[in-house]
């Protein structure tokens, strides 16, 4: 019975590969494009993310596609949402036999670029003109590759906003910690108290990945030191990429987690918070203002994660544009374009900051629709913003050294000093096993 | 063998026997023609698993094909056995290995519990059929909601340890899942605590199928309950505890993927202490976007399958009976 099971289990990765080998030949990305609209019935399918960070996303989704089907009745437009943790594989799957989504969803920086080192994707760039480009959040910083854009921003990210309860601290005597020693003053007050300083949850591992981007871009001088580190110019051991990994141990010495971060996932720690049962928690930029009326904005401050660093981005929150691309499969690449554009159009930035209340990619976007004082303040942030670093290593590198790194150190397991060390192990690794990184990561840093 | 009433002796029909008396006092054929059935006769067998036979033939033997020619190339080009080089000095190749190999530790543990519940449900008799179907309950329950469920309970705050707390006996508290010199053995639990129970069910099946006036002879001439299970019951249930081992132990080599999946969300985690070679696998094909290392790996693990596979037809060879015997 599972001696029968056993072999496809086995066989299912090579199945995939089975299929991939069917596939057509892989177009590059310098494939001629039709200009043609298509006048017959068409359909494409948009695999997509972010209801998960951006209530509302949907509905918006829904909205544009039926009005951009009023505007094309030959078009149809069937998009499907993913999971967090199904997104990259189920696109990778797709990618492999050439056929699913005619627009993908992609977060930025190292997840728009994969998909065109794999040659996944057609860059928007040869599909959308330079003029309406231009106006996209993000798209020069993070998903460009030499002279191409690679995936078009959708909506902006402000990666991360710490969310203080000032009732909470204010009952400790406390006010919202700007600096690293006032947020471990406050961790050792309140963990007295048996009160949680920071709620959060890394079983999932993407916290991990959060933290990484907001407390290593603190003693970074630019996003190039990462790349170069990820070239082997640098080193993740040197103190300008292993300081952080100091600052989240002394997190942990000093108590300000819940206890339970291990077994936690990152959006069941939120609602500690939200309970009050926590001083302060990370969310999605995104989300903020969400968590924000849950908890009740007259008691809630939404500041950046305390500064350690001298850094250029000490102090400042991160930014990063969640995007779409054309898949290089598509049939019907123009439309897809132009139904990237249409989510660009006056009425529909304005629809998306009415429906989710967040910040659409496009500098067009009319700011004086922005009253809610949380929401200005976010969007001056990320207006401001810094890099994501999480978005400029390799994805791989970021799991296998960041997200266990950050799991071990909060659990006791390891100090920085082992974390930082392996994180130099494994992408000293990542350069040995992906033969092509050296190559794709230089042509990257090289615009 | 019941031979229904009135009915003829059926027709002998071996692929390879060569008749031309037919049956059923039909007048003989024409030696051509004999021939000629012979033919569709030995070829029939062969006619009617064909479709079946080219189907599998393309699944599995297409892609193991494609899985081979993948592990030796990187990106289209010849490499040798360099990708398995890579892949066998990774260190988390190695760990996941290694977790698979500790895996490997629960399945005595899994046939010990098996067979001493089955055993003891095998004595009592009343409400057999109650306790079998709760025991093996977990065993048809989907792996993604045990996985849902256990790692929603064994949270360091979750109702596990509430009712450890509840108990009086909260010093045994842990965070079962979070911490990494646990996580293995809480997922080797759960992985017990699905699969026994077609062990419980496989053996007990065995048992009652076992003449009881044997049970009752031996009672009446004094043999005690050890001696009657050790002597009686085992001998009889032996191919099947063979079965069960070798299946259980092909689960733990790769068929433990879903368990580590959904109660690590996908990380095996926390850290690397839960990665087992299928979670390896997948992250290197899709998350390291690494195809052919992942291939290579696959491989290794299909090598691995293969050897347990071939050790129970060989045990069962070895033990000169089949299955149920």
């Amino acid at each position: 019975m599972k001696i029968k099971r056993s072999i496809p289990a086995m066989l299912a990765f090579g199945a995939v590969l089975a299929t991939a080998a069917c596939g057509s030949t892989t177009p590059t990305s310098s494939a001629p494009v039709s200009t043609r609209y298509p006048t017959e019935n068409v359909k494409l399918t948009l695999w997509w993310w972010g209801e998960q960070e951006v209530p509302g996303a949907q509905q918006w989704l829904t909205d544009t596609i039926a009005a951009y089907k009023i505007a094309h009745p030959n078009v149809t437009i069937d998009a499907v949402l993913q999971t967090t943790d199904g997104l990259i594989p189920g696109f990778e799957a797709a990618a492999a036999a050439k056929q699913g989504p005619d627009i993908q969803y992609f977060w930025g920086g190292i997840y728009s670029q994969q998909p065109y080192w794999s040659r996944s994707i057609t860059p928007v760039s040869d599909l959308i003109p330079a003029d309406e480009l231009k106006h996209y959040t993000n798209a020069q910083l993070e998903d460009s590759n030499g002279d191409k854009t690679l995936t078009a921003p959708w909506y902006v990210n402000p990666q991360f906003p710490v969310l203080a309860r000032t009732d909470v601290l204010s009952a400790s005597g406390l006010t919202v910690p700007k600096t690293w020693d006032d947020l471990l003053k406050a961790c050792d007050v309140l963990s007295a108290q048996g009160i949680t300083t920071l709620a959060g949850g890394v079983k999932d591992g993407w916290f991990g990945g959060w933290l990484y981007s907001m407390l290593g871009a603190q003693s970074v001088t630019s996003k190039d030191d990462v790349v170069a580190a990820v070239l082997g110019k640098q080193s993740f051991t040197d103190p300008l990429h292993a300081g952080w990994w100091t600052r989240l141990q002394e997190t942990r010495d000093h108590k300000c987690w819940n206890n339970d971060i291990n077994s936690l996932e990152l959006y069941q720690a939120q609602q500690l918070w939200v309970d009050g049962k926590a001083a302060m928690t990370i969310t999605a930029g995104t989300d903020a203002p969400n968590f924000v009326a849950k908890a009740g904005a007259d008691r809630v401050e939404v500041t950046t994660m305390p500064t350690w660093g001298t850094g250029p981005y000490a102090g400042k929150m991160g930014t990063t544009s969640q995007t779409v691309g054309v898949t290089s499969w598509t049939k019907y690449p123009q439309v897809a374009a132009d139904f990237i554009m249409f989510m660009h159009t006056p009425d529909r930035l304005a629809a998306w900051f009415t429906t989710t209340g967040s910040l659409p990619a496009d500098d067009r976007f009319d700011m004086s629709a922005v009253s809610d004082p949380v929401k200005k303040s976010l969007f001056t942030y990320a207006a401001q913003g810094a890099p994501y670093l999480e978005n400029f290593i390799p994805s791989a590198l970021d799991s296998r050294a960041v997200f266990t790194g950050v799991q071990l150190v909060l659990q006791g397991s390891k100090t920085a000093a082992q974390a930082a060390s392996d994180m130099q192990a494994e992408a000293d690794r990542e350069r040995r096993t992906d033969r092509s990184l050296i190559g794709n990561f230089t042509s990257w840093s090289a615009k | 063998m019941t031979v229904l009433r009135g009915s003829a002796a059926p027709p002998a029909t071996g692929v390879g026997r060569r008749k031309t008396v037919a049956p059923h006092g039909r007048p003989p054929v024409s030696p051509a023609r004999g021939v000629g059935r012979g033919l569709v006769q030995r070829l029939g067998p062969v006619l009617w698993v064909a479709p079946a036979a080219v189907v599998i033939l393309f699944v599995f033997g297409y892609s193991i094909f494609q899985l081979v020619f993948t592990s030796f190339r990187y990106q289209g080009n010849w490499v040798g056995f360099e990708n398995f080089a890579l892949v066998v000095s990774d260190p988390l190749f190695q760990t996941a290995i290694l977790h698979n190999t500790l895996l490997l530790l629960a399945v005595p543990v899994l046939v010990f519990l098996a067979l001493g519940v089955a055993i003891l449900l095998f004595e009592c008799r009343r409400s057999v059929v109650v306790y079998r179907a709760i025991l093996f309950l977990p065993y048809i329950i989907p792996i993604p909601v045990i996985g849902v469920v256990f790692g929603q309970l064994l949270q360091l705050n979750g109702a596990f340890n509430g009712a450890l707390d509840g108990l009086g006996i909260g010093a045994l508290t842990q965070d079962w899942l979070g911490n990494p010199q646990l996580a293995l053995i809480t997922m080797g639990g759960v992985i017990v605590w699905k699969e026994v129970g077609f062990g419980i069910v496989l053996f007990l099946a065995r048992m009652l199928s076992l003449p009881e006036d044997v049970y009752e002879a031996a009672k009446l001439d004094g043999v005690g309950f050890f001696r009657m299970h050790w002597s009686m019951t085992l001998p009889q249930v032996r191919p099947l505890i063979n079965f069960y081992l070798i299946s259980e132990a092909i689960v733990m080599v790769s068929w433990v993927f879903n368990y580590v999946f959904v109660m690590t969300n996908g990380q095996g985690g926390p850290g690397n202490a839960t990665v087992v070679s299928e979670l390896y696998i997948y992250n290197t094909a899709f998350q390291s976007k690494a195809p052919e290392l992942a291939s290579a790996a696959a491989l290794l693990l299909f090598v691995a399958t293969l050897v347990l596979i071939i050790g129970f037809f060989r045990t069962q060879k070895a033990g000169g009976g089949t299955l149920g015997d």
